[in-house]
């Protein structure tokens, strides 16, 4: 079941088009990366998503339903913007927030004493967030945005700011709230939290769909056909188009794409014939190059 | 419901719990009462000394009726007078000598005024005044109109006329004003209605100014703290936009309710307890108003709030600094000065047609037509049909404000032009 359709969705602010045809959809239960450089239109369209902003052109649902009002009680938002009543005390921010959700106090008490425990800001429920550090106000945010138990959690760069501790304590509380069910649906330019989340990916640049799917076909789509190859003497196989389609000579090593047709191990037996092989390895781009490629154009979607 | 209600009351607290706020609060009843006591206080620490005046009197007449004249205007303790008067005979060509004698008295401190009456005083209408503090206003006057009608009276006399007739037929004429009502018509200052009603208007417009401003800044506040997007994520505009207005005014409310409680009070017990103190304080006192006039002054100072409360929040949340908000409120702000600068004209004719006009604009109404139902010049059915416009206009404007504060309060940076509000309100 998709708790999230975004479907042909266009949004202009005066004369750049933020975001264009973009569609994409997020499975109950997953752990969706919405991903891309800075000012690609992931903000825009996770605004569109909380009916923050209004598209264009095209389609969202959440929960199956257009209307976003219905279903907001059961979204946790995390803006990109972080911000907090300053004057007010940690413990009574995490209560409005519950009550703007519509949780009263009685149910969200026991909740937030549990999650200030967790994310070790128990000590300071009594103070005012202004006296907070900016590490320890966004871990406030996050709790926040969690406290009335949505079904969907959206997080707009959740980890920026964080020190790798609480990076860290983020990412388990993340995960946690996965193998209870939640849907999380988070944009951020880290790829290494990606690659340790998500499922699913869409990368998003100039407003469109570069790359979507599960994390493991694109990773497949990138690298079934690169393998990293070290050996000693003359390998004249590179040069034959029929084994090889192109090369790339980096010196120590050698990075090359076989020929159509020609599998990993049949490049194995042939190198094997030729050279000294001393490492032989199917590159797995990590998603940090496919996002430095794709967004450099170097592969067309 | 309850996301509204959590609105209003984070808003209240977060505005009464402030230092500000509390400071503020105690310290106005506070001020008040210091300025109310003090004076009073001072008045009695000082003791009151008679004034040693010595008289030099060329005329033979004068000074027998105009000691008993002064010492009659002011009585100190005991039933004496704050006056002292000693008659000196000095020959006219001793007088300068007397005079730098009676300078050299005054200078330390044996006497304290001395006056000098020519025999040509009758004509030449002066007298000279010795004195080291010739500033003390309220004392001359009164030595020149107790000397004025002791001259006046003499010459009268001396010209074979009655005094007493020639006051009774110089009398001036006063017109003794009366304000007709449906009850009938009942003997009223003018002047006090005017005052009433004037200092009532007053205080609105200020409230007005004052919370509407109040209510701006708290949108900017919140805008540059960037916790408006959460919450606008949670809630509709126009709750959040009410949550605001109602959370503020109701803190507004408080603040004033403690305010005119401890007014009541200072004016209540205030006289009595500064009477323990100096019984010579008479009671000041302050025409009674009737009923409808304060439910219509609690009715308008609501209907105003809101009207203007949700222009200056529309406001507040265009724009990213009070600097800015500064330069743009100049058109909310004449609304209200505007009306204001009416009620002097409207308070000489409040059945004009220009009168009925202004107070039926909704934004010119809370000053206008609550001025008009002070000086008994709105009839009902026209006070009823003003709510309803009121509150329809404050219905309208919360739609359109709540439309302008949805973007607004995202928008950061540069400041949107007319058509970009147009665009804005259509969204």
């Amino acid at each position: 079941m998709s708790v999230l359709d975004v479907q042909h969705v266009e949004k202009s602010f005066e004369n750049v088009r933020a975001v264009q045809d973009l569609s994409f959809s997020v499975q109950d239960g997953q752990v969706f990366g919405l991903l891309g450089p800075n000012g690609a239109g992931k903000t825009t369209t996770i605004r569109m998503i909380m009916d923050i902003i209004r598209p264009d052109k095209g389609e969202i649902t959440v929960f199956g339903k257009s209307n976003n009002i219905q279903v907001r009680d059961s979204i946790g938002y995390l803006p990109e913007e972080r911000g907090l009543y300053k004057k007010m005390k940690v413990f009574d921010t995490i209560l409005f927030f519950a009550e703007i959700k519509g949780v009263p106090r009685s149910k969200s008490t026991p909740l937030a004493r549990t999650w200030l425990e967790k994310l070790e800001l128990e000590e300071w429920q009594d103070k005012k967030v202004v006296d907070l550090s900016r590490g320890m106000q966004q871990k406030l945010q996050f709790i926040c945005t969690i406290i009335h138990q949505p079904k969907l959690i959206i997080l707009d760069e959740p980890f920026t700011g964080l020190d790798p501790v609480n990076t860290g304590l983020l990412k388990d509380v993340m995960l946690e709230l996965k193998q209870q069910g939640t849907t999380i649906i988070f944009s951020t330019h880290l790829m290494e939290q990606v690659e340790k989340l998500c499922e699913s990916i869409c990368m998003i640049n100039k407003g469109q769909n570069v790359l979507y799917g599960n994390l493991l076909q694109v990773k497949q789509k990138f690298g079934q056909n690169r393998i990293r190859l070290s050996f000693d003497g003359e390998a004249a196989f590179l040069k034959d188009t029929s084994i090889v389609e192109k090369y790339d000579n980096y010196g120590q090593y050698v990075e090359l794409t076989p020929a159509n047709g020609k599998n990993s191990q049949e490049i194995l037996k042939i190198a094997a014939e030729q050279v000294t092989v001393s490492e032989f390895k199917i590159a797995e781009p990590s998603l940090n190059e496919i996002f430095i490629k794709t967004v450099k154009g170097e592969v067309a979607s | 419901m309850m996301k509204t209600f959590a609105l209003i009351k984070r808003e209240y607290l977060q505005n009464v719990k402030t230092k500000g706020f509390l400071i503020g609060t105690v310290l106005m009843p506070v001020l008040l009462v210091l300025l109310v006591f003090m004076p009073m206080f001072f008045s009695k620490m000082e003791v009151e000394k008679q004034v040693e005046i010595s008289v030099i009197d060329y005329t033979d007449s004068v000074y027998e009726v105009f000691a008993p004249a002064l010492m009659e205007t002011k009585m100190i303790q005991d039933n004496q007078s704050m006056y002292a008067l000693k008659k000196l005979n000095v020959p006219v060509e001793q007088l300068s000598a007397q005079k730098a004698e009676l300078d050299k008295k005054i200078l330390s401190g044996d006497l304290d005024v001395y006056i000098v009456i020519p025999d040509s005083v009758f004509t030449s209408n002066s007298v000279e005044f010795y004195s080291k503090n010739i500033t003390n206003f309220d004392f001359i006057s009164r030595v020149e109109r107790s000397l004025s009608s002791v001259i006046s009276d003499l010459r009268l006399n001396q010209s074979g006329l009655d005094p007493e007739l020639v006051e009774t037929l110089t009398h001036r004429v006063n017109a003794q004003t009366f304000k007709v009502d449906k009850t009938g018509s009942e003997e009223s200052s003018g002047f006090d209605t005017f005052m009433v009603s004037y200092v009532m208007v007053f205080i609105l417009y200020i409230a007005l100014l004052m919370y509407g401003q109040y209510i701006m800044r708290g949108i900017i506040e919140d805008k540059n703290s960037r916790v408006m997007e959460v919450v606008i994520s949670s809630v509709k505009p126009w709750q959040l936009l009410t949550g605001k207005v109602i959370g503020l005014g109701a803190g507004g409310l408080t603040q004033f309710l403690i305010w005119s409680v401890s007014f009541g009070l200072i004016s209540t017990y205030g006289l009595m307890m500064v009477q323990i103190f100096n019984p010579s304080v008479s009671a000041i006192a302050i025409p009674a108003l009737p009923w409808p006039v304060y439910i219509a002054f609690v009715l308008y100072f609501m209907l105003g709030y809101f009207l203007y409360a949700t222009l200056f929040a529309a406001l507040g949340s265009m724009v990213n600094t009070e600097s800015e908000a500064q330069n743009l409120q100049w058109p909310i702000m004449m609304l209200i000065i505007v009306a204001f600068m009416a009620m002097f004209t409207i308070i000489k004719s409040p059945d004009s047609t220009l009168a009925i006009i202004l107070s039926h604009i909704p934004f010119f109404s809370p000053l206008l037509m609550f001025l008009r139902i002070t000086l008994n010049a709105a009839p009902l059915f026209e006070v009823l049909l003003n709510v309803v416009v009121c509150l329809a206009t404050i219905a309208g404007l919360l739609l359109i404000s709540g439309k302008i504060f949805r973007v607004g309060i995202l928008m950061y940076g540069k400041r949107p032009t007319l058509p970009e509000l147009m665009k804005w309100i259509k969204y």
